[in-house]
């Protein structure tokens, strides 16, 4: 069972990426989401990753945060991913996290899909 | 059915000052209300008030004094239909400390209020004011019709609006003796009647329990998920070691009936922030908020706002330098949090990362390598809490008996009362025009009571 809240944010998320977003309920309310074939930048070896996070039971208050990607993420000029980027876990399967923080987050304006589009297109414009 | 209508202070005082500016004459408004359901019946929760313009909208009635137009009756009752709301017409009378519709009042309800009914398909009604009185005939859509049993204005203070003045009922108790002298026989039974939920039954709330126990609260709910522990001992009012392992709501149970052994008890060994046990809270007249999660502080302010229930949270703070370890501040902060705009969320005292990060399991935190901050210790003096518990109950009681009426100044809405300087600190809030808990606006939830989901856990 999800707050509605929560089932709001899945549905503009589905409106985005029709077909290819699956949500799991966390057994508080709130939703695990994985987002499948993100289109990746040139930088990267693969063209594409899936994009993993949870909507806590609290959204919109509560950060959606952090956001995890494919664990084999490699840059095609063989440097470290950077910044913010880190080996981690996402639920039982390795992954690469990405912790972009919203400092001054309104709720009512970032979106679950608005923080996704943010994280995306950080990820798609690393130096 | 009992039925109760409680609208917040600055409401009121907009409505007061509409329906009596002093020209003794009969004015008229339209209060759009959310539904709340207790255990003790139904509560309507003002939203807005709109007034009706002399003239324009309150006219020449050719069956009685006066009268709402027929275009704003259909502007507001489709508003209602709209958002789900209640409709209540309002007009006032002379007279003082007792009122109730007069023949054409009443003949108006019978000839409209079926049809507003079958518009709205929500209960709809009118209220009648006068000074120091409010009557009102509420109208269901099963055709049941019922009068109302108070208006409740809640802020600050709490003031109970009948048809006709209670009479105070109470017989002389003789622990009460010293204080009745100064809140009275009706404030003591004030008190009697209050049902008071303390959130939180750590070093802050036991000392919440005690004070109101001891100052003839009829009713408390409390709700802690943990046990007495040793560490505890020595900021839990009353507590010794063979209450460890005892759980606290338990351990608060015999505090609260030691003191004042008519008490009824309600004692929740959860945590608040969970759907089920935040219900059992919805009911009460006040709130103290004395745990110190963020995710509760989001559930507590949501339900002061969406069901109209006054409180005060209450806390205490350690602030460490981290490169020396120098205790650089010590306070605690008492901050009223009562239906009106300005909250604790449009404050910034619910931080979206702070929600973020409660929500995390242990294994979460531990892969995501989340450090706790160190700057902030959790306060551990009983003395420090008794700051900000006595400052709170105190607030609490001089408001509800009356002694404390809202327009008088100087008004904090939080009070910083810091120990190693010895300041004490005032600030007011902040308020934000689209703040989805405390605004105006239609998306807030401010006044939409049971219809609306709070930002509780719901446990699957």
């Amino acid at each position: 069972m999800m707050k509605g809240s929560v089932l709001e944010a899945l549905e503009e998320l589905r409106q985005a990426f029709p077909e290819n977003v699956v949500a799991e309920e966390d057994g508080e309310g709130g939703a695990y989401v994985k987002i499948s074939d993100v289109a990746l930048a040139e930088i990267y070896v693969q063209p594409n990753t899936w994009v993993g996070f949870r909507i806590p039971f609290q959204y919109p208050q509560a950060d959606v945060y952090p956001h995890f990607v494919r664990p084999d993420l490699a840059r095609r000029d063989g440097r470290p991913l950077g910044e913010a980027m880190t080996s981690s876990q996402w639920r039982s399967d390795g992954a690469i996290q990405i912790s972009r923080r919203s400092s001054r987050r309104d709720g009512a304006l970032e979106t679950a899909l608005i923080k996704l589009d943010k994280v995306i297109e950080w990820l798609r414009r690393r130096p | 059915m009992r039925v109760e209508a409680v609208i917040a202070e600055h409401h009121w005082d907009k409505l007061f000052r509409h329906m009596f500016p002093g020209d003794h004459d009969e004015h008229g408004a339209v209060l759009i209300c959310g539904k709340a359901t207790t255990p003790e019946g139904l509560r309507l929760l003002v939203r807005d008030v709109v007034l009706a313009r002399e003239g324009r909208d309150y006219v020449p009635s050719p069956r009685a004094y006066r009268m709402l137009t027929a275009e704003f009756v259909r502007r507001n009752i489709l508003r209602c239909r709209a958002e789900g709301a209640v409709y209540l017409a309002v007009h006032c009378h002379g007279g003082s400390g007792t009122v109730a519709f007069s023949s054409w009042d009443l003949e108006s309800h019978e000839r409209s209020y079926p049809a507003l009914l079958d518009i709205a398909d929500q209960p709809v009604g009118g209220l009648v004011v006068a000074q120091g009185a409010v009557a009102g005939d509420i109208w269901f859509p099963d055709g049941s019709r019922v009068d109302l049993d108070r208006l409740r204005v809640a802020g600050t203070s709490i003031t109970d609006f009948r048809a006709h003045a209670l009479p105070a009922d109470v017989a002389q108790d003789m622990r009460y003796d010293r204080q009745s002298r100064l809140f009275g026989d009706r404030g003591q039974m004030i008190l009697r009647q209050l049902k008071v939920g303390v959130i939180g039954v750590g070093g802050v709330g036991s000392l919440v329990v005690e004070y109101l126990a001891r100052l003839g609260v009829g009713s408390l709910v409390t709700a802690d998920p943990d046990r007495v522990e040793l560490s505890n001992l020595s900021r839990l009012v009353g507590a010794s070691r063979a209450d460890v392992g005892m759980t606290k709501v338990e351990y608060a149970r015999r505090l609260a009936t030691s003191a004042n052994p008519e008490i009824a008890y309600t004692g929740l060994c959860g945590d608040f922030v969970d759907q089920e046990i935040a219900a059992h809270f919805l009911s009460c007249d006040y709130l103290f908020l004395a745990a110190d999660s963020m995710q509760a502080r989001l559930v507590f302010n949501a339900a002061v706002h969406q069901h109209l229930i006054p409180g005060m949270q209450v806390g205490s703070k350690v602030q460490i330098d981290r490169n020396t370890g120098d205790v650089t501040d010590v306070f605690s902060v008492v901050r009223r949090v009562v239906p009106q705009p300005g909250c604790l969320l449009c404050n910034g005292l619910i931080p979206p990362k702070a929600l973020q990060e409660e929500s995390l399991s242990d294994t979460e935190r531990a892969a995501q390598r989340y450090v706790d901050d160190e700057d902030v210790v959790a306060p551990s003096v009983i003395t420090l809490n008794a700051k900000g518990a006595a400052q709170a109950v105190d607030d609490f009681v001089f408001g509800v008996t009356g002694l404390k009426r809202h327009t008088q100044e100087p008004q904090f809405s939080a009070l910083y009362s810091h120990s190693l300087n010895n300041n004490i600190r005032k600030d007011r809030w902040r308020y934000s025009a689209s703040c989805p808990h405390c605004s105006s606006s239609t998306t807030s939830r401010r006044g939409k009571g049971s219809d609306y989901e709070l930002p509780t856990r719901i446990r699957c």
